[in-house]
């Protein structure tokens, strides 16, 4: 599987961003998107923060304060992504693109899919075991956790008197990075 | 979100290796070898009109009021119906900025049908006139609007009247024969067919190939038109931008041609005739025993319909007076003595025989089809391509004649077809539908279903369990007389007539009697049209169940018509999303979230061809658009989402080497998102995603190549090359973009109105450009 990780000011200026993959089951932590994946991951992020506009006002599960992990949101093709939001508003978004064989697709590859009509249903249909499931209780909590992590990072960084998130400062301090790292090995 | 599961689609390709699409322009042959290659560049006049025509017609119409009114680049012939869509058709509340073009057009889909028959004297007398295809010919371009208002009684008593009616007039003569072979021949590997030889003109649609194909010739030929270009050099003094609710015309015409032609088939009864017209000329030695003669032919002979359909529709009886050569006398004693034997439903039509040339005082042209089915209209582009005729083939009728048919149209409609379908739906009511939903009606088929479950219990052969049903389940039909066909030809009936109301419910029982039958391909039917009459029907249904009952409608339907293995009708679930978008669009903004996600559906079942993907990934950012959000802050707006569908649909446009249609998306992806970035003001507006902006304009600097080289610039090549690779660099970059923000059509047309062989695309020799970048090189430097 492989993640990217933005952190999006209110003025959807991105601050910060970084890629990685798995590193369960396996994983050299390494993403492995292809290029074109990688040239629409931003616009892809980029839309989802219409959902998450519309889902941070709606009603909080938790009782009393309003919810900071939306939980999986948005979904694009066969990317997905999860929220968490901070007092402030700043968006942080792990968008999660599973390998193929964890969507069920074989290694035919997708092009045969398209053709053919009777396989229209095979992809979508596929809700067999080992699929990717967005919402399964694992998945989340693993994600919860990476974002609990770097929101504590994060916090530490907005503390600086010197970094304004308001004005668009990009994160570049390479602590934060390795720690975002550090997290995302641990938990994604 | 979309709740659907993980879809196998292929990613979409897009060019973010750069070296790859930018080979892509030199493996093009050069222009004037291209242009000798592809026979659909060569624009003779005719063929011309024949463009113009369907793409004025569906292009120009004028939209509901609230809408602002884009300037027509084409003034809409004399008998493209401009004014009366207005929305008068149906009421209906629709949001503020919408245009129901599409509700119309699924209005004027859905009409009955008209079988016509004419005898060997009365086709040779109209082929006389210059008309190939007879009667038919003849008849068919007047069915499609019905002059002045119908009224209709529904079935409570209410009348209603709608002047944009129509029938469909169809061919009594072979429609039995393509009726038989009834299954719709569809393939959507992505391969258009491209051979003339293999189209034959059929009359009957339903064949997404060839729908592919056609739009694929419209747009060919917008792209390769220089008239296109002209009109937009005129409309540059203000430039204007299109509005949200109107809609390309390709997919307009997408949507028309695939609703064109419906095949005729078991579990649906819009194809089938209402009413038969059988027309003799006046030549005929005996008239009343050639009108006998045709109607044994039709009623149990060789022009039989299949067994599934009914038979028994109303006879229509036509005598053609030929005013030149005929004795009125005569013809008239011959009417009289038609009325007598036939009753009331028939007409003397006077004609003039001899052909009508252009030039003659009062000839009008006839018109053109709308509805004609993509196949025949293909056939149609190719005949004039390969003649080299300069003159306008259609043929002229004198207007006396027109007048005529005119008359004889509106008699028809309404004084035989409707009464008639009043008169079944109110028997049929009465006698089927009400048994069915009393309280015997209740037990007889909750009896069936347990004797069924029974018998299947005990049976060991579970084809033959449902003995006991109506459904004929080795040939996959009803009876036309057994009570679950005659309640969905009531319904559909209804569903013509636009009484959503009974439609609706009739449908609803009839999905669950399917669904007990296991009858798929009726279940998947019943469950579509009850999903549009819902939509369709003018009373609010704002109620949660509501909404929820139409979606799981809408699933099924696409469910059971591509899925089920042996019935596999791509066909019919093309149709039942594309239209369940498109109602759920206009129907309110919350619900438009449902409507992109059906729209992606049909790109992940790949339901389409790449022309249909490009045009669908356009209506789903058209779809995200409608919802505007709320208050000031526009909370729950999907601009984003809309900008980078449009994103999308402009990189499959590019593909495809449209490249009009891939920069009018990039622009409105680029209006979307200057909307929703705030510190732009009045142009210098930059993608928040350094990725975005470069993706972007490398695409804008890669449509312009394609743009030149499709004008037939051969230096446009390399300079559009250079473009890119200056692309990269950033500052070039961005000149580009905001050229376009601050004014969409000014850059371009520094490009394209200049008739210089040599074109710098870099622009700096352009003053215009030139005065540009300085003004923005002062907005830059204070925007950062």
């Amino acid at each position: 599987m492989s993640y990217t990780f933005t952190i999006l000011s209110p003025t959807d200026t991105p601050l910060f961003t970084h890629e990685f993959g798995t590193s369960r089951s396996g994983g050299d932590g390494v993403p492995r998107f292809t290029a074109t994946e990688r040239a629409m991951n931003p616009f892809i992020l980029h839309s989802a923060l219409d959902i998450v506009e519309e889902v941070q006002w709606g009603t909080s599960s938790s009782s009393g304060s309003a919810a900071m992990y939306l939980k999986h949101i948005d979904k694009y093709q066969n990317n997905f992504i999860s929220c968490w939001i901070t007092g402030a508003n700043v968006r942080f978004l792990l968008l999660t693109r599973p390998r193929d064989e964890a969507l069920g697709l074989g290694s035919g590859g997708a092009g045969s899919q398209r053709g053919s009509l009777a396989g229209g249903r095979a992809g979508l249909g596929g809700n067999a075991g080992g699929v990717y499931n967005p919402t399964s209780p694992a998945t989340e909590e693993a994600v919860k956790n990476f974002f609990v992590d770097v929101y504590e990072v994060w916090v530490k960084t907005i503390m600086n008197p010197f970094f304004h998130v308001g004005n668009g400062d990009v994160v570049k301090s390479p602590v934060f990075r390795a720690r975002v790292a550090a997290a995302a090995k641990k938990y994604l | 979100m979309t709740p659907q599961h993980v879809s196998p689609k292929k990613p979409p390709n897009y060019p973010a290796n750069m070296e790859a699409s930018m080979v892509l322009p030199r493996q093009r042959m050069s222009p004037a070898a291209s242009l000798a290659g592809l026979p659909y560049r060569r624009s003779n006049p005719s063929l011309h009109k024949l463009f113009e025509s369907t793409a004025s017609i569906s292009g120009s119409r004028p939209n509901s009021g609230t809408v602002t009114p884009t300037p027509s680049v084409v003034s809409g012939s004399v008998f493209s119906p401009g004014g009366r869509q207005n929305g008068t058709g149906t009421p209906g509340s629709l949001p503020p900025g919408l245009s129901d073009e599409h509700r119309n057009l699924i209005h004027r889909a859905f009409v009955p049908h008209v079988a016509v028959l004419a005898d060997a004297d009365a086709d040779k007398l109209i082929r006389g006139k210059g008309l190939e295809g007879g009667f038919l010919q003849l008849l068919r371009p007047f069915g499609e609007s019905v002059p002045g208002k119908v009224t209709i009684r529904d079935s409570v008593g209410a009348s209603k009247s709608y002047d944009d009616f129509g029938i469909r007039f169809v061919d009594g003569n072979n429609e039995a024969a393509a009726g038989r072979g009834a299954e719709p021949r569809i393939d959507t590997t992505n391969t258009p067919r491209t051979s003339s030889s293999s189209i034959r003109p059929r009359r009957t649609g339903g064949d997404v190939a060839h729908i592919e194909e056609l739009v694929d010739r419209h747009l060919q030929y917008s792209e390769f038109n220089t008239q296109d270009m002209v009109s937009d050099y005129l409309n540059q003094g203000n430039p204007n931008v299109p509005s949200e609710g109107t809609s390309s015309p390709f997919y307009t015409l997408y949507l028309r041609r695939l609703l064109s032609g419906m095949p005729m088939v078991p579990h649906e009864t819009f194809a089938h005739p209402v009413a038969g017209i059988i027309a003799i000329s006046s030549q005929s030695q005996n008239p009343i025993e050639e009108f006998r003669k045709l109607y044994n032919r039709q009623h149990d002979g060789d022009l039989r319909l299949p067994q599934w359909a009914e038979n028994d529709y109303l006879r229509y009886y036509v005598l053609i007076h030929d005013e030149e050569n005929g004795d009125i006398a005569k013809s008239n004693q011959t009417f009289d003595a038609m009325k007598r034997h036939f009753g009331l439903h028939c007409h003397l039509l006077r004609l003039k025989s001899q052909q009508c040339i252009p030039s003659d005082d009062d000839s009008v042209r006839l018109p053109t089809c709308e509805w004609m089915p993509a196949s025949e209209e293909l056939a149609e582009i190719q005949k004039r391509e390969t003649v080299d005729d300069m003159t306008d083939p259609a043929p002229y009728l004198p207007d006396s004649d027109i007048t005529a048919i005119r008359t004889f149209v509106r008699e028809l409609v309404a004084q035989s077809v409707i009464p008639n379908m009043e008169r079944n739906i109110a028997t049929l009511n009465e006698q089927v539908l009400a048994r069915r939903r009393g309280l015997s009606g209740r037990f007889m088929s909750l009896s069936k279903r347990w004797t069924t479950f029974g018998s299947s219990r005990n049976s060991s052969s579970p084809t033959i369990g449902s003995s006991n049903s109506n459904y004929d389940s080795l040939q996959g039909f009803y009876r036309p007389d057994t009570p679950e066909a005659q309640m969905r030809k009531l319904a559909d009936y209804c569903f013509m007539l636009r009484d959503w109301k009974l439609a609706l419910s009739t449908y609803d029982i009839l999905r669950t009697d399917f669904n007990n039958d296991k009858a798929w391909r009726h279940y998947a039917g019943a469950a579509e049209m009850a999903a549009m009459s819902a939509l369709l029907s003018p009373a609010p249904l704002s109620s949660k169940t509501k909404m929820e009952n139409i979606d799981t409608w809408i699933e099924i339907a696409s469910y059971s018509y591509t899925d089920r293995q042996r019935s596999a009708a791509p066909y019919y679930a093309l149709r039942t999303l594309a239209l369940g978008l498109e109602l759920l669009r206009l129907r309110s903004f919350s619900v438009a979230d449902d409507a992109a996600r059906w729209a992606s559906r049909i790109l992940e079942n790949g339901l389409v061809g790449p022309i249909g993907a490009a045009l669908f990934t356009e209506r789903i950012s058209a779809c995200y658009a409608v919802r505007t959000g709320l208050g000031t802050l526009r909370l729950g707006t999907r601009r984003r989402k809309a900008a980078m569908w449009s994103v999308m649909a402009a990189e499959t446009w590019f593909r495809l080497d449209k490249a009009l249609q891939a920069e009018k998306c990039l622009d409105a992806a680029l209006r979307l998102y200057g909307i929703n970035i705030e510190h732009g003001q009045g142009g210098a507006v930059k993608l928040p995603f350094d990725q975005m902006q470069s993706f972007i304009d490398d695409l804008r600097q890669q449509i312009l190549g394609l743009r030149l080289q499709n004008r037939g610039f051969a230096d446009g090549e390399e300079e559009g090359e250079e473009g890119v690779g200056e692309g990269e660099q950033g500052g070039e970059v961005e000149e580009a973009t905001e050229a376009f923000n601050s004014s969409p059509r000014l850059h371009r047309k520094s490009l394209i109105g200049a008739v210089a062989p040599l074109i710098d695309m870099n622009g700096p020799r352009s003053p215009m450009l030139e005065r540009e970048r300085e003004s923005r090189g002062l907005g830059e430097e204070g925007f950062q």
